[in-house]
């Protein structure tokens, strides 16, 4: 009984030893505090280290990471809207954007979103870095200081620009104010700032911090400099038709000939890339036109570095033979196209008279591409189609009726054809930057050639939906073949991620933009020779889209302007920076702050209405309404978090 | 048996003290006897009690049992799944008795988290599942079969082996973590995966406060209480095999039209194109050239799809000298296929479906002696999935023992190791989201059926021929991860010491863990076959551990006085819910595609490696239970638990759960002893707090910095081919944030009718979630990449009813039913969200530019947002006559002006239904004649709506043109078949038609499924005892042999990911027809 009960007091023990030493851990406070992991608490990031990395993430940002409506190359906010292309692809395919190039946009839209989300996010990095410099470690100079608050603010400006033009006025938020009260005299209510003051000053003012303390070079090729912030102070300027600041800023980097007067950050004189192709050329980043450039990288481990935003924007149905293979959005316009004709000497057609059935372009539309031809059809005089031979693969035929005949194949029965496109003369003149611009059928598509197969664009078989869409496809921002695998990142679903910068402001985007203050306020001799600085460099033979043989593709035709008068000189800038920077995202701002939007798009949606058979513009609501299309609505789930009397939509939404 | 004896007299004497007047004495002798079931087998095991009095002993392997006992005694016997039955001793010294099946749930033992109860005394509301009820279908998660069974529990599932399920426990307390706690003996897990149905003892779910705040923090969501099989004491050895095969059907898919039908309409949509746009159609047709079927009035099928890239060949092709030029390797240069017309038409759901064979097994050995008992079982379970290379493996070992020590010192465990398999799965959240993923069911449906699944030469055929846009194929898809392996290793359970010290009071202690690790690789194809290819080959590789483990100590002390019985339970808790690191590595093009070739170090390039740690959460708790009944009459039970977690910070950690019951067994009152009906009548009701955590991020009492190479790394260098990675607000802290509280109140009422032919339980209830953790709506202005905090601001309601009634009785003397029905009425609504909002502006999930989806003020939660259809235009009239609409036209949706201002704009978007079904129930029929038995079940849900956006896909030409049109477009509208409900097929993609979310996608999910039909046959004892056998069943079963719905989707049980987004379909796994034969031996 005695050894029972020893045992059952030992037992009782060693249980009430397990329950107590259990109890005793789990009672400790400490117990309950659980260290944080794979994040760092504000502390950590005071220092130079932790600062540089705050400022990369800022820079991170300016592209948008996966938001594809948040990259500044604005495909869809500049360049779609703006007429420089159509969303392109299928009907249903992202059809958030339909609406938007229809201007039938609605608040509750998704992409309008992300367009908000994207450049606050910029902000809201911004000013993380700009709160953790209030207290900076010991280890940060003053220099150092002054050099992430110039930059910050440079960056800052950059997202509330954007903003600025796709909404108007957004409530304007820094480093002084967060969402709860916190040290550090930063006071909480960011959800209640309205939108009602103009964003223009406080955008000048960061901008010109960064202005006067970036260094002329950084040791970083990625990092804005001086150069940066001038032009894009200038174009601040411009936007706000303060003429004379902008022309003071653009004289300091560019000469009155048209040559560069400022400096790439790693050193580089400004001036134009000798070739227009060389610009959109990944092994040529970060040349001397790259005033500031997103620096994207492929295979870093995340496609959101390899210009994400572009993923879907490339010609179709390639398989392995093309570039990108997916998914034929961001289809050049029948108008853009034709904006490229000139007239025999070389100028542009200003008139808008490219839209003009005598002078629009012939294209492959309804034409398949290297298919035998069928000789069922009946054709009237003066028909045309377009021949694919065999035995020339690399050129485009286009052959017009000399009488009716019963369908008999123009490559053989040479009494009924006559071919027109075989000699330069006989071809449409253009502006050679059409073919840097614009994959269209018969012309080289960059390298991507397999002499076994096609030497040129094959047309149709590269468009996904012609009807829908039209015939041409996307060109700069292509990577060339040679640069498969490494200017190209591989790892995601689809091929079309790259490693070329998009440059949100390159020289001869400066060049314009000082023409254009020049017109203004200054010298038209001035504008004059910045412009043609720029059409002397498309003109440049050297870099003219060649044949396999050696000879021009098409018959490129471009010569200097004359500007008879301000009017004119104004006009001729205009139609030049839509032709230079196509599909660069800058179109549809352009014609807003020149005040032109409303007669040139809704005589763009005219046109382009009638030129397909399925297309988007079909619908007879897509309509450009002044007063109201300028911006784009505030998004509505915002102004729902904050009710109407704090974010006020914009006028007509 | 001696400290049985013992304790007894002890107790004897303490009741003496009480009640000694009542004392009477008489002569001990010792009774023997044998417990019989009701087919004449004996029942080992079964408790043979001294009624009034503690002494007791169980029957052996043989049913036999012997007892000291006096002739004025009473004998009672209980057994788990029988009546219990009491007999008068009398002079009889041998007594054969023989058990009825129980079906009456108030005499069920239920095992309520960390205490055992009598069904009759219990306050709360609790519901049980018996254990066959579990192991009818070969399901891989045992949690899918608890749908219909319990009153209060909405089981919303797929057809996919392994998958998780969507399991609420009354409702939706919360915007997220309202999946129930699971208990597993004891040890708290979020995942039964690994458990083996064939394992399981017991399954209880505790639904209220009352029942379940013994749980405290984690119990807002309901606990699920299982415990696995013991073995029993003085039992010899029994060697049980349950064994069940068959197969799954795959059924059929949608109706999709067949190559003829598909040329006839993609030409209809091209005239019917012109026609809106005023142009001439025969115009149309003769421009719009299509790649495969030409222009003109009529399509023409071709002969071939692609010969070399050219597509719509008619004619023959020289395949001797086109095989030269052959080529699916992108890494040889082009790719060269010759692709024939499947004229025939190419039912794609059948080529990525198979009859899928399935078995489980599982071998058992139980047994005890005088001072021990275990339960040993070995299990495996090899489900294919319907789609190919989907499929569940799951093998366990477990083992569970007690051995006494000391006679008032126990010491156990329960332990299972388990290797798990789960192939091919897709969906989020471990298969449960996915209805809402375009996945290769969906794929099916967009592949046209003139595309064959194999090109000439054998390469994979598929959109690569052009004009048929962008499905991928989705047999190569299946194909393709042939390969992919991933598996887990588990080790689960816990071991205990009991200690007795002094009668009554029993102290225990137990250490339990779950411990798994991953490793898995995926391989991804180089694709050819599609219009939108992938340009590598792919190989990734991953692996992660984790380690959870529970420490509880409790002290539970029974005293009983007469009539009254007091039951005190008070205990401490510590656990962690799960440490460790997981990492994974992928990467690009090895130089062999050979698997056994593969591994990272081979790749060409690699992307950086993947790794994350995690610390788990820390809970530590307290806890106590007061149970009090006076004669079974009048019961009171309070319980309270103060918990403290990790993931508040040190302001808020601690929260306090209380909660009260009570029951008056009304039908032990006098004044009800005339109504003769009623034989058992008890009424309940419960007020309490349950709390929840589930839906905070540990992390959210921080304001935190990180990054990632995806969302902030940048190649500030210019070096492009490498980024630096940055450092953004990750994260704005909130300390203040504490638990949400569950308010319960449960009424409820426990029947037993006319002589106990009737078995009636009822709940009314009511769950207010209070102080919802919801996080912070801020504005984008503070960053959108920043996790808001949550907050404690809005508030949920959920309210029902629960019932379930059983009747059983006999048809003749020896034909027997038995009839279960039980319902769940649910209604949820969110109550409260931050102030000035009205909906949860962070939830908007897209499905191709449909946003169906809204978490309003005043309506159930995940509700479906959007436009009205109110038919079709009919004309430019009517378009006119119309409140102003973009895109308008005739044929095309009508949407109502909601708010009458005579346009159609973001303002009219309004309600369209809530996927949460108003009820859902199960009914279960059993008829036994003699040794068979036949058992049906039906499951219906109803009330729910389901968002079919697969019809997106389906129903539109816009929507990617060139795609599989459902065969019921051929009842669209058209100016002469205006009656339609389909619009009009064109080419148009506006607001009018495809662009947006509205109710033409909202779809009736009512439906009532016959989920199982077995017909089993027992043989009888005197045959298996010839035989050495205690038991001999065979049974052919017959799962979801239908389902009456008039939902168009594939299958109307759609779930999702998350449950503030859910009810979408966009391809959801069926649940089809399965065939299964079993048998279960005893020996």
């Amino acid at each position: 009984m005695k050894d029972v009960i020893n045992k059952r007091i030992k037992s009782g023990v060693i249980l009430a030893v397990i329950a107590v030493v259990s109890l005793l851990y789990s009672c400790k406070d400490s117990f309950l505090d659980v260290p944080v992991t794979g994040n760092l608490n504000a502390g950590l990031l005071s220092g130079k280290l932790g600062l540089e990395n705050a400022l990369i993430a800022i820079y991170s940002q300016v592209n948008g990471r996966a938001g594809r409506m948040a990259s500044p190359s604005n495909w869809v906010w500049g360049s779609i809207r703006g007429g420089d292309a159509g969303k392109g692809t299928d009907p249903g395919d992202f059809s958030d954007i339909n609406p938007i190039q229809r201007f039938e946009a609605l608040a509750s839209q998704g992409v309008i979103l992300e367009k908000w989300n994207g450049n606050y996010e910029g902000i809201a990095r911004a000013n993380a870095l700009l709160r953790l410099l209030k207290a900076p470690g010991p280890d940060v100079t003053d220099a150092d200081k002054i050099s992430y608050e110039a930059q910050a603010k440079f960056l800052r400006a950059h997202f509330y620009f954007e903003l600025k033009r796709a909404f108007g006025n957004t409530p304007y938020v820094d480093e002084n104010i967060d969402v709860l009260p916190s040290a550090g005299g930063v006071e909480g209510g960011i959800e209640k700032v309205k939108n009602d003051i103009d964003l223009y000053p406080k955008i000048e003012a960061d901008m010109t911090i960064a202005y006067n303390n970036l260094p002329v070079t950084q040791s970083q090729v990625g990092k804005v400099n001086k150069g940066a912030a001038t032009a894009y102070l200038g174009k601040i300027f411009l936007y706000e038709k303060k003429y004379t600041e902008a022309k003071a800023k653009f004289d300091e980097i560019v000469n009155p000939d048209g040559t560069g007067k400022g400096k790439t950050s790693n050193d580089k004189t400004y001036g134009l890339v000798p070739l227009f192709a060389n610009v959109f050329k990944g092994t040529n980043d970060n040349n001397e036109e790259s005033i500031w450039a997103y620096q994207s990288a492929a295979n870093t481990g995340s496609v959101n570095n390899a210009n994400p935003e572009f993923d879907l924007n490339w010609p179709y149905n390639t398989g392995s033979d093309g570039p990108g293979n997916c998914c034929s959005f961001f289809q050049p316009t029948f108008a853009m196209g034709n904006s490229f004709r000139t007239d025999a000497l070389g100028q542009p057609l200003l008139d808008e008279s490219y839209n003009s059935a005598a002078n629009e372009l012939v294209t492959d539309m309804s034409i398949e591409t290297g298919s035998p031809w069928k000789a069922t059809a009946e054709f009237a005089k003066d028909a045309t189609v377009s021949r694919f031979d065999p035995a020339k693969p690399n050129q485009e035929r286009v052959y017009v009726a000399l009488a009716k005949n019963t369908g008999n194949d123009p490559l053989t029965d040479a009494t009924n054809w006559k071919l027109v496109w075989v000699e330069n003369t006989a071809n449409p003149p253009m502006d050679p930057r059409i073919d840097h611009s614009i994959g269209r059928r018969g012309i080289p598509y960059l390298d991507w050639a397999d002499p076994a197969k096609y030497t040129a664009f094959p047309g149709k078989a590269w468009i996904r939906n012609q009807p829908n869409a039209g015939p041409y496809a996307t060109k700069k921002f292509v990577y060339y073949k040679t640069d498969k695998g490494t200017l190209q990142d591989n790892t995601s679903w689809t091929p079309g991620y790259t490693a070329i910068n998009f440059p949100i402001i390159r020289f001869a985007d400066v060049l314009l933009m000082a023409a254009e203050a020049e017109i203004e306020i200054g010298s038209l001799a001035t504008a004059l020779n910045y412009t043609n600085a720029v059409r002397n460099r498309a003109a440049n033979p050297a870099g003219f889209v060649k044949d396999v043989d050696g000879t021009p593709a098409a018959n490129y035709v471009i010569t200097p302007y004359v500007f008879t008068d301000q009017a004119d000189a104004r006009t001729k800038v205009r139609f030049e920076r839509k032709v230079e920077l196509s599909g660069e995202g800058h179109r549809f701002f352009d014609l807003v702050r020149w005040g032109t939007a409303n007669t040139e798009l809704n005589a763009f949606l005219n046109y382009e209405r009638n030129k397909t058979q399925l297309g988007a513009l079909k619908s007879p609501d897509a309509v450009f309404h002044p007063g109201k299309d300028e911006l784009l609505p505030i998004p509505q789930p915002q102004i729902d978090l904050v009710t109407a009397d704090v974010l006020k939509q914009n006028p007509g939404f | 048996m001696m400290k049985v004896y013992k304790s007894s007299r002890r107790t004897l004497l303490f009741l003496l003290c009480l009640i000694s007047s009542f004392a009477v004495f008489a002569q001990d002798k010792v009774v023997s006897g044998t417990v019989k079931d009701e087919t004449g087998s004996p029942i080992p095991g079964v408790s043979v009690l001294v009624k009034g009095t503690t002494t007791g002993t169980l029957t052996d392997a043989n049913g036999q049992f012997r007892i000291s006992t006096k002739d004025t005694d009473v004998l009672s016997f209980t057994f788990v799944g029988y009546s219990a039955s009491e007999i008068s001793v009398g002079s009889q010294t041998n007594i054969e008795v023989s058990l009825k099946p129980d079906v009456t749930n108030l005499e069920e033992v239920v095992v309520t988290g960390y205490s055992v109860d009598k069904r009759r005394e219990l306050t709360g509301a609790v519901s049980s599942v018996k254990a066959k009820d579990l192991v009818f279908a070969p399901t891989g998660n045992v949690e899918q079969m608890l749908q219909g069974r319990v009153p209060g529990v909405t089981v919303i599932t797929n057809g996919q082996p392994g998958t998780t399920s969507q399991v609420r426990v009354r409702g939706f307390g919360a915007f997220g973590g309202n999946q129930p706690l699971y208990i597993v003996d004891g040890v708290p897990t979020a995942d039964i995966s690994f458990l083996n149905p064939d394992d399981i003892e017991t399954t209880t779910v505790l639904k209220d406060a009352a029942s379940a705040s013994i749980y405290g923090a984690r119990a807002a969501s309901g606990v699920i209480v299982y415990t696995t099989k013991r073995g029993k004491r003085n039992q010899k050895l029994n060697v049980t095999y349950d064994g069940m095969y068959g197969f799954t059907s795959p059924g059929k898919g949608i109706d999709m039209m067949n190559p003829t039908d598909f040329a006839d309409w993609t030409f209809n949509a091209i005239k019917n194109t012109a026609v809106q746009n005023g142009a001439d159609p025969v115009a149309a047709l003769a421009t719009f050239n299509h790649p495969q079927f030409g222009k003109g009035p009529t399509p023409v099928i071709p002969d071939y799809l692609s010969v070399g890239g050219t597509p719509g060949i008619t004619g023959t092709v020289d395949l001797d000298a086109e095989k030269l030029k052959y080529n699916v390797d992108p890494r040889k240069g082009s790719i060269y296929q010759v692709i024939a017309a499947n004229k025939g038409g190419t039912d794609w759901f059948k080529e990525i479906t198979r009859n899928a064979p399935v078995y489980r097994q599982t071998l058992g050995f139980s047994g005890g002696g005088e001072s021990h008992r275990f339960y040993i079982g070995l299990s495996a379970q090899d489900q294919k999935g319907i789609l190919l290379n989907n499929s569940l493996k799951r093998y366990a070992i477990r083992v569970n023992s007690e051995f006494d020590i000391l006679k008032n010192l126990r010491v156990g465990e329960n332990i299972q190791v388990t290797y798990r398999q789960a192939l091919g799965l897709s969906g989020s959240s471990g298969g449960q989201g996915i209805a809402a993923d375009e996945n290769d069911i969906l794929s099916a449906f967009r592949m046209p059926s003139i595309i064959p699944v194999h090109d000439v030469f054998g390469g994979y055929a598929g959109t690569a021929a052009k004009g048929f846009n962008n499905p991928r194929n989705p047999v190569a898809s299946r194909e393709g991860q042939a390969n992919d392996r991933a598996f887990s290793g588990g080790v689960y359970g816990n071991i205990y010491a009991e200690l007795d010290p002094i009668p009554g009071l029993t102290l225990r202690t137990s250490i339990g863990g779950n411990y798994q690790d991953v490793f898995g690789r995926n391989y991804s194809r180089w694709q050819y076959e599609n219009s939108e290819n992938n340009s590598a080959f792919g190989f990734s590789q991953f692996q992660s551990y984790s380690l959870a483990w529970t420490v509880t100590n409790t002290a539970n002390y029974k005293l009983k006085f007469g009539e009254h019985n007091i039951d005190l339970l008070a205990g401490q808790e510590a656990l962690n819910t799960g440490a460790g690191w997981n990492s994974s590595q992928n990467g690009i093009n090895p130089f062999s595609w050979d698997p056994n070739y593969i591994n990272i170090t081979n790749l060409a390039s690699t992307n950086p490696p993947f790794s994350s740690q995690s610390k788990g959460v820390n809970f530590s708790s307290y806890f106590g239970n007061v149970k009090y009944s006076f004669k079974e009459k009048y019961i009171l039970g309070l319980v309270i638990r103060r918990d403290g977690s990790s993931r508040f910070s040190k302001n808020q950690r601690y929260g306090v759960f209380p909660a009260a019951s009570a029951a008056w067994r009304i039908s032990s009152e006098p004044f009800m002893q005339s109504v003769s009906f009623v034989n058992d009548l008890k009424i309940r009701g419960g007020y309490g707090a349950m709390g929840n955590s589930n839906n905070v991020d540990p992390l959210n009492q921080y304001s935190l910095y990180g990054g990632s190479v995806g969302n902030s790394s940048y190649d500030i260098t210019g070096a492009n081919s490498k980024a630096t990675t940055g450092f953004y607000r990750t994260r704005i802290g909130n300390d203040e944030a504490k638990w949400e509280t569950s308010i319960t109140k449960n009424v409820g009422i426990d029947g037993l009718f006319f002589g106990g032919k009737l078995d009636v339980i009822v709940d009314f209830w009511q769950k207010d979630t209070k102080d919802l953790l919801y996080q912070l709506p801020i504005t984008s202005t503070a960053g959108p990449n920043t996790n808001a905090p949550f907050v404690n601001i809005a508030r949920m309601l959920n309210k029902g009813i629960d019932l379930a009634i059983t009747t059983k009785g006999n048809f003749t003397g020896d034909l027997k039913y038995e009839a279960t029905l039980t319902g769940s009425w649910l209604k949820n609504e969110i109550t409260s969200i931050a102030p000035g909002q009205t909906y949860l502006t962070t939830v908007n999930p897209g499905f191709r530019g449909l946003n169906p989806i809204r978490n309003q003020l005043n309506y159930p939660i995940s509700s479906f947002y959007g436009y009205i259809v109110e038919g079709l235009f009919q004309d430019a009239g009517d378009v006119s006559n119309h409140a102003t609409q973009n895109g308008a036209a005739a044929g095309r949706l009508k949407y109502k002006d909601v708010n009458g201002d005579g346009k159609i704009d973001d303002n009219d978007r309004t309600f369209m239904g809530s996927p949460v079904p108003k009820f859902t129930g199960g009914f279960n029929f059993i008829l036994r004649w003699k040794g068979i038995d036949l058992t049906a079940y039906m499951y219906t849900s109803l009330g729910g709506k389901i968002f079919n956006a697969s019809r997106w896909f389906t129903d539109f030409y816009p929507s990617f043109q060139g795609a599989a049109i459902a065969t019921r477009v051929k009842d669209s509208w058209t100016p002469t078949n205006t009656g339609a409900t389909i619009p009009i097929f064109e080419s148009a993609s506006n607001f009018s038609t495809n662009q947006i979310a509205n109710s033409y996608y909202v779809e009736n999910g009512n439906y009532l499924r016959l989920q199982n039909v077995t017909v089993g046959y027992t043989f009888p004892a005197s045959m298996v005892d010839k035989w050495k056998m205690t038991k001999l069943r065979v049974y052919a079963a017959a799962n979801n042999l239908f389902t009456i719905t008039k939902y168009k989707g594939l299958d109307p049980g759609v779930g999702g990911n998350a449950d503030t987004n859910f009810g979408i379909d966009v391809g959801n796994y069926p649940l089809t027809k399965q065939y299964t034969l079993g048998l279960n031996l005893g020996f």
